[in-house]
């Protein structure tokens, strides 16, 4: 019996037009249109890359160009220069081709045409060469034996920064996007979970009435219930993940098989919500399908879904929810996969998922048993 | 005006989803509008930058001075898995720690190890500290060399490190004739407007066209053209409203700064209304299910926003995204807004093309919606 009930929750779960829109296409969809607008931010805009610029000279200055020199060497070199007339640096600033002109006269200036962090690097390259400019007058005005010494410290190169690397896994954050694209697949399947409860419940669907007078036994038609949506669910979370990793070439870090299993765990959690939710008796079958929707918009909402910046707003002002909240849970245990070398606070989630979903199934079940009708 | 009547009916009942869009529309957009209302004067880039003083001396104390006269100082807790997870989401974007002995090595005259810095990438805000700290080091062991001592080595590079310098905008075509506030505004409001107009529209004259109410309608003493009028004014008057909601809401929260140039927003955002309304009445004209409506209500209203850069600026989007953009509405309708913001030069030809296009596509799906009216609402009304 349980068998045969399994077999045809699973049959019906992946039938419902709800789970194939909702926890199939749109995913996919709404994956595909991520890809397509965060493909090569991360490298525009906040990956570091030389900055061009131009350098417009009213008189002829040796010393610019040493520094100028010592900032555009080698791979990672600061600054690319073009020396430039002035009319030929406003077109190329006009086309994009350079963030900005740096006028070399008695001081350097700069010219731009927006504000932004290279114009800002740019920026600050001139006040520190103006700086120089001054160091060296002063010392011509006070001390001209020391000018040469004082200019070999200006120019000597000096390395104070130790570099401690943090990470070797994908430090990409719009990746954190598409956590959240699998994490709200993982709270959808509260849908996924109403529907068990919608369908043994003889007040809420012809289905549950059915059921509520057949012989099975109803730990049996909820067990087959539970475990069928969690098959299901299993599905779309395999799915979504496959479909970011394998098509959209989402980099998840060298732990693939283990964000499945996060994932998996996550579609289960979603389940058990949605399974408790159902169980609430007093609200009709579209409030509680409303009330899922809203409540799992709201955790991915935290968790970042729409505003990458909510997330560590969160973590600022409230740790606490992060940490219950279920579409945080699972983009973090991505994150953890991703960033940790180690797996203790990749484990650390698992176990909270494993938690989540243990006790509000059992609250769902407890809430579900030994329900009678007088009417209906 | 029963039909009329009716509509309104119908739309009362679905108004909520309106509600839902429009507030938290006005919750999002109120804050943006009071950060970002700023004139065009070059400020530099601020950074949040964490410091860690292992040092702890007065000269320790004092580059944080200097750091923080330049840059936001914040704090993050000392532990790896904190600042990796402050560095990963940008609450902070440089952790710099100043290390034991710093003061003894600049005393020393030594300048490497100095400082360490935790790596997450190579970003733009790493780039713009690490030179600062450079310059800041060599600028006060000139200084030393000069023969001053440390504590004024340190106070004079912290002086002349400290100069402004002239920064200029160039004076190119692309001049600014809309408020950045009322450019944020508009340009998200392309999303709100095709959400609230797709969710509530298309169900209303999903049910508007259900079989039982069409045949009730069919069989009193109506004209059809007449049901068709007073559907499309209750249509016309929902849009006009919601539109003008907007409209009026996004000017006066940019302080009603709008004039000349700046005045094309208004009817490109009613053409890009009207476009809206053409292709939620094509859907319903479909009779597709409510369920899909709200599906496709995400799909176009995301769909149009993620590919046509109204939540990625169309500069930062690929060539290929840009291709698939221009065969959709919002494209030329946040075209002209960067034209007007100054974001792209203006060009009067091209804005009347953008405004162009977007009548072409509201006609289109007019069209459309009455080939799908003839063929199918008809087909299912016939009552052989």
């Amino acid at each position: 019996m349980f068998l045969h009930n399994l077999l045809y929750e699973i049959r019906t779960g992946i039938r419902t037009k709800d789970v194939i829109l909702w926890l199939m296409l749109f995913p996919i969809i709404l994956g595909t249109l991520f890809k397509a607008s965060f493909s090569g931010l991360y490298e525009t805009a906040t990956a570091f890359s030389t900055i061009p610029c131009a350098v417009v000279e009213n008189k002829e200055n040796e010393l610019l160009h040493t520094v100028l020199d010592s900032v555009t060497e080698g791979e990672d070199a600061l600054l690319s220069v073009t020396y430039a007339d002035e009319n030929h640096a406003l077109q190329m600033l006009k086309d994009g081709e350079i963030c900005g002109i740096l006028y070399s006269d008695d001081r350097l200036s700069l010219t731009v045409d927006e504000e932004g962090v290279k114009e800002t690097v740019l920026k600050s390259f001139a006040e520190q060469y103006n700086a120089q400019q001054t160091v060296i007058r002063d010392t011509m005005e006070h001390d001209p034996m020391q000018l040469q010494a004082v200019i070999d410290a200006l120019s000597a190169d000096v390395s104070p920064i130790t570099e401690i690397p943090l990470t070797q896994g994908n430090t990409d954050n719009y990746t954190a996007f598409f956590y959240n694209l699998i994490a709200m697949v993982a709270m959808y399947g509260m849908i996924t979970g109403l529907h068990i409860t919608i369908g043994s419940q003889a007040n809420l669907s012809a289905l549950g009435a059915r059921r509520c007078c057949s012989p099975t036994p109803k730990f049996i038609s909820l067990a087959a219930g539970l475990l069928g949506s969690y098959l299901v669910q299993g599905l779309c979370m395999v799915i979504c993940v496959t479909f970011e990793a394998f098509v959209l070439k989402v980099d998840f870090g060298e732990r693939l098989p283990l964000v499945y299993v996060s994932a998996l765990l996550g579609g289960i959690m979603g389940v058990s919500l949605g399974f408790f939710v159902g169980s609430i008796n007093h609200f009709s079958e579209n409030a509680k399908v409303s009330l899922s929707f809203a409540v799992s918009m709201f955790f991915c909402f935290m968790s970042g879904l729409m505003v990458s910046a909510m997330k560590p707003i969160v973590a600022t002002h409230a740790p606490w929810f992060n940490n219950i909240n279920p579409a945080a849970i699972v983009c973090d245990s991505f994150y953890y996969l991703n960033i940790d070398s180690g797996y203790d606070r990749f484990i650390g989630k698992l176990v909270t998922m494993v938690m989540i979903s243990v006790i509000f199934t059992v609250l769902g079940a407890v809430m579900s048993r030994r329900k009678k009708y007088a009417s209906l | 005006m029963q039909v009329f009547k009716a509509f309104l009916q119908v739309l009362k009942h679905k108004l909520s989803t309106a509600f839902v869009y429009i507030i938290v529309f006005f919750v999002i957009a109120i804050p943006m509008t009071i950060n970002g209302n700023k004139e065009r004067i070059f400020e530099a880039t601020k950074l949040a930058v964490c410091v860690f003083d292992a040092d702890d001396t007065p000269e320790s104390h004092a580059l944080t001075d200097f750091i923080g006269q330049q840059h936001d100082l914040v704090t993050v807790e000392n532990d790896r898995t904190a600042i990796t997870d402050a560095l990963y989401y940008e609450a902070v974007d440089y952790v710099l720690v100043i290390e034991d002995g710093y003061a003894e090595k600049l005393e020393n005259g030594e300048t490497d190890a100095l400082f360490s810095s935790y790596r997450m990438h190579d970003s733009y805000g790493a780039a713009l500290v690490q030179q600062m700290l450079d310059r800041y080091i060599s600028t006060v062991q000139a200084y030393r060399t000069g023969g001053a001592e440390l504590t004024d080595a340190i106070a004079d590079a912290a002086d002349v490190l400290t100069e402004k310098t002239e920064v200029r905008y160039a004076e190119t075509k692309n001049t600014a004739v809309l408020s950045p506030v009322n450019a944020s505004y508009f340009t998200y409001m392309s999303y709100i407007l095709i959400s609230v107009i797709f969710s509530v529209l298309s169900p209303v004259l999903l049910t508007m066209n259900r079989k039982d109410l069409r045949f009730r309608t069919a069989c009193s003493c109506l004209r059809p053209n007449a049901r068709t009028m007073q559907i499309f004014a209750g249509s016309s008057l929902f849009v006009l409203v919601i539109w003008a909601l907007f409209t009026v809401t996004g000017i006066l929260l940019g302080g009603g700064q709008i004039s000349g140039l700046a005045w094309l927003v208004i009817p490109n955002s009613l053409l890009y209304a009207i476009i809206c309304t053409g292709i939620a009445i094509f859907v319903a004209e479909l009779g597709v299910r409510t369920q899909v409506i709200n599906m496709l209500t995400q799909i176009l209203g995301l769909g149009m926003s993620f590919l046509c850069g109204v939540f990625v600026e169309q500069s930062m989007l690929g060539e290929g995204v840009l291709a698939v953009g221009r065969f959709l509405p919002a494209y030329w309708y946040v075209r002209l807004i960067d034209m007007l913001r100054g974001a792209i030069p203006y060009d009067a030809g091209e804005a009347a093309m953008c405004l162009l296009i977007e009548t072409g596509f509201a006609v289109v799906m007019m069209i459309l919606s009455l080939l799908v009216h003839k063929q199918f609402v008809r087909a299912k009304t016939n009552m052989n």
